[in-house]
């Protein structure tokens, strides 16, 4: 009796082993299948082009950076699915604002790619060798899409992403709490110059009683829109010859103290941190209540872009009409950026080809033509997601009102091409953002902040 | 006879240790030495090119000015940590020991920080940080909390350690209410009639006979906090610009971001050592103030 009570603890015990024993190579079985596949398709991806209308079912996957819209996304598959019932696309969300890359490295790493990607141009730079160079299609694009968006998806000579949205920012202004301030109507156009925005700026604050201007105070705006986006954009309308002058600084030939763009960059910066509305505290950097303050008027001024739209563009109680001022830096007013707006494609979709089996990038590719120039893709990208989509014949329009602003100089072709970031390297706007957070809390001078950022960009290979 | 004994012990053995042994291994044992073996070479994601190149990652690590700081900054917050986690924990303890109302209610209640998830309790306290405390001072002029916490270097340190001692109070506190009420009372009877007052029976007696828990409780609070990660993510960032960035954070940062995969393993094996040291070197210490009762 007691013999077989033991025996039965024992049994027990062996059957709960084996199942985590089991469990555990069931696992790592499958995982190596999935290699395996992984590694025959991407060998014969190179050579041949499957149709992908044979009837079998197939299932692709989507990896999303842009995690503020995960759910339209969704919503979109779904609908794909239903006009085409053998492709499932599956959504791999990322947190916003968290570890997003990190995610698709290990997706990488354990290959097991995404199909389709949806990333900044300079990750996808940064995995070049991985992505399907999209040549075949790139003649459609050229039809379907504006006047130099398709150069925003070439990188290193290769189109390797497919432009979906654009975007721009500046010098954001609340158009109802400026024109109060003024007593009268406001025209952008006369900012030219940084005396002209300073005495600007002097009456604002005369009248508002608070400095009007709120500088975000994150190293991704800081670091990446302000100092390394338009100091390297602005050095020649030409991009390649910022491309050679970043070179240049790498390699130690030039210095950023020397140079008149980065120097007149932080002449306007240290003007407009004179009139920061959160001069008492400069980096709490709450993006809510920064774009709060400015879409209610409380701070006439915003250096921010249009992707702002997403956090107060269903705020209650603000108001409805902004605009964009170029950021001047120096005092004539033909001086390339002082007329201005960054503009550019700051999301691409990629297809894999590491991993991906052709006829998964056939359908990749079909799926993506549909997204993108379907009236249910178009929509749900301007309209649910208030993007701009650089394309021809949009069959939806949005409401995101700093995004109209800013069409106006895309317009006129009064855009700065900041391309060049995309061949940075991916923590360049958190090092240099961290100098800059430093020199806006008046923790370095701009001697220690040329020296920091210098230093960086020669550790860079 | 004694074969069958030893079959039959090792079959016990691996019955019941078996399971976790396992778990172990697959889990913590060859990830370490994978991990170990990644710092001799210099993978990373986009060649995956897995060359052997010796021991040039430690060589880096110990070029990089900026984990030296950092880790000492980390250093420097655990020291802290403990001290105020374990202070606030046998405090809650000998006030949850001593016969008040409603015990139980308040064991749960210093508990349940334990129980939020580290990247909720950050967002918890970087609001309070940022937003409540500096609103509350700016109402009633109080120069202390002005400005936030969390943009000062300084500030954030300490924002860091409170947060952190807050979270680790009530699970201390639970190892330290077992440990009082493990002192036998005819000892504490026996010294109130030598006349020994409330402290001396405190430091003479109850901490003495408690040095277990305090073991216990350092080598936990010691541990958890060199390894402090989503709390550090989501109340600071590493902010402001980069100066509250503990080892794991850094580490993290090194690897997935500036791409330092090797870096940032051999920074990770760096760190394992510095806290095996000071873990195991503290417990011996404190062991040899145990006493018998």
């Amino acid at each position: 009796m007691k013999s077989r009570k033991r025996f039965t603890v024992l049994a027990v015990c062996l059957v709960l082993l084996a199942c985590l024993l089991a469990g555990c190579s069931g696992g790592s079985g499958g995982n190596t299948g999935g290699n395996a596949d992984g590694a025959s398709g991407g060998g014969s991806g190179a050579s041949t082009s499957a149709p992908s209308s044979s009837g079998k079912q197939i299932k692709i996957t989507f990896f999303n950076t842009s995690a503020e819209v995960n759910e339209v996304f969704e919503k979109l598959f779904a609908k794909y699915h239903e006009v085409n019932p053998n492709v499932t696309v599956e959504l791999i969300p990322t947190p916003i604002g968290g570890a997003q890359i990190e995610i698709f490295q290990s997706r990488l790493a354990s290959g097991n790619p995404p199909t389709i990607s949806n990333l900044d141009p300079s990750h996808i730079y940064v995995y070049r060798d991985k992505f399907l160079d999209l040549e075949p299609v790139r003649a459609k694009y050229e039809e379907l899409t504006l006047p130099g968006a398709v150069e925003g998806g070439i990188l290193d000579g290769k189109f390797l992403g497919i432009p979906w949205t654009a975007q721009g920012y500046g010098l954001l202004y609340n158009k109802r709490a400026l024109e109060e301030a003024l007593g009268g109507p406001f025209d952008p156009s006369t900012i030219r110059t940084r005396d002209a925005l300073k005495e600007l700026l002097d009456k604002v604050q005369a009248a508002m009683g608070v400095p009007p201007v709120m500088i975000h105070g994150a190293d991704w705006s800081l670091g990446a829109h302000y100092l390394g986006a338009l100091g390297f954009s602005l050095q020649s309308r030409d991009a390649n010859e910022n491309l050679k002058y970043w070179e240049d600084v790498k390699a130690g030939r030039a210095k950023l103290a020397d140079n008149a763009v980065f120097n007149g960059l932080l002449d306007t910066f240290d003007m407009l941190k004179e009139y920061n509305y959160r001069k008492n505290d400069p980096l709490v950097a709450n993006y809510e209540l920064d774009g709060q303050d400015f879409a209610k008027g409380n701070a006439a001024f915003y250096f921010m872009g249009d992707w702002l739209w997403a956090v107060i563009g269903s705020m209650e109680g603000r108001d409805s009409e902004f605009g964009v001022l170029p950021v001047p830096i120096s005092n004539n007013p033909d001086d390339y950026g002082n007329g201005q707006v960054a503009f550019s494609h700051p999301k691409l979709f990629a297809v894999d080809n590491s991993g991906a089996r052709p006829e998964e990038q056939q359908a990749a590719l079909e799926f993506l033509e549909w997204m993108l120039t379907s009236e249910e893709g178009q929509k749900a990208i301007v309209e649910e997601m208030g993007l701009t989509m650089p394309y021809k014949n949009v069959k939806a329009t949005s409401s995101n009102a700093i995004a109209k602003a800013i069409g106006e100089y895309v317009e006129k072709g009064e855009t700065i091409n900041i391309g060049v970031i995309n061949y940075f390297p991916t923590d360049y706007w958190a090092k240099t953002g961290a100098s800059m957070q430093k020199y806006l809390a008046g923790a370095i001078d701009r001697n220690q902040l040329f020296q920091e950022v210098q230093a960086y960009w020669e550790s860079v290979q | 006879m004694k074969r069958k004994t030893i079959w039959r012990n090792t079959g016990l053995f691996f019955l019941f240790a078996g399971p976790s042994l396992f778990a172990f291994t697959v889990v913590f044992l060859i990830p370490f030495l994978v991990g170990f073996y990644l710092t001799l070479t210099k993978w990373d994601v986009i060649r995956n090119d897995g060359s052997f190149v010796g021991f040039v990652n430690y060589a880096e690590v110990f070029r990089d000015k900026a984990f030296w700081t950092q880790l000492w900054f980390t250093i420097r917050y655990v020291f802290f940590t403990v001290i105020v986690s374990n202070l606030l924990a046998i405090a809650i303890a000998l006030a949850l020991t001593s016969g008040i109302k409603g015990e139980r209610w308040l064991r749960a209640g210093y508990f349940t920080p334990n129980l939020i998830g580290g990247i909720v309790l950050g967002y918890l306290w970087q609001s309070l940080f940022s937003r409540v405390l500096p609103y509350l001072g700016e109402k009633y002029g109080w120069p202390l909390f002005q400005t936030s916490w969390l943009t000062n270097t300084d500030k954030a340190f300490w924002a860091l350690v409170i947060a952190t001692s807050w979270q680790f109070a009530g699970y201390l506190m639970i190892i330290y209410i077992a440990g009082f009420t493990g002192v036998p009372k005819d000892i504490v009877e026996a010294a109130k009639i030598d006349g020994a007052g409330n402290f001396a029976v405190l430091r003479k007696i109850v901490l003495r006979l408690a040095v277990p828990a305090i073991v216990v409780c350092v080598f936990l609070s010691l541990s958890r906090s060199f390894l402090t990660y989503d709390l550090n993510l989501s109340l600071t960032k590493g902010g402001p610009f980069h100066s509250t960035e503990l080892a794991t954070y850094y580490i993290v940062q090194m690897a997935f971001q500036s791409n330092q995969y090797g870096i940032g393993q051999a920074e990770a094996i760096v760190l394992f050592v510095v806290v095996a040291v000071i873990a195991l070197t503290q417990s011996y210490l404190l062991k040899k103030l145990e006493v018998e009762s």
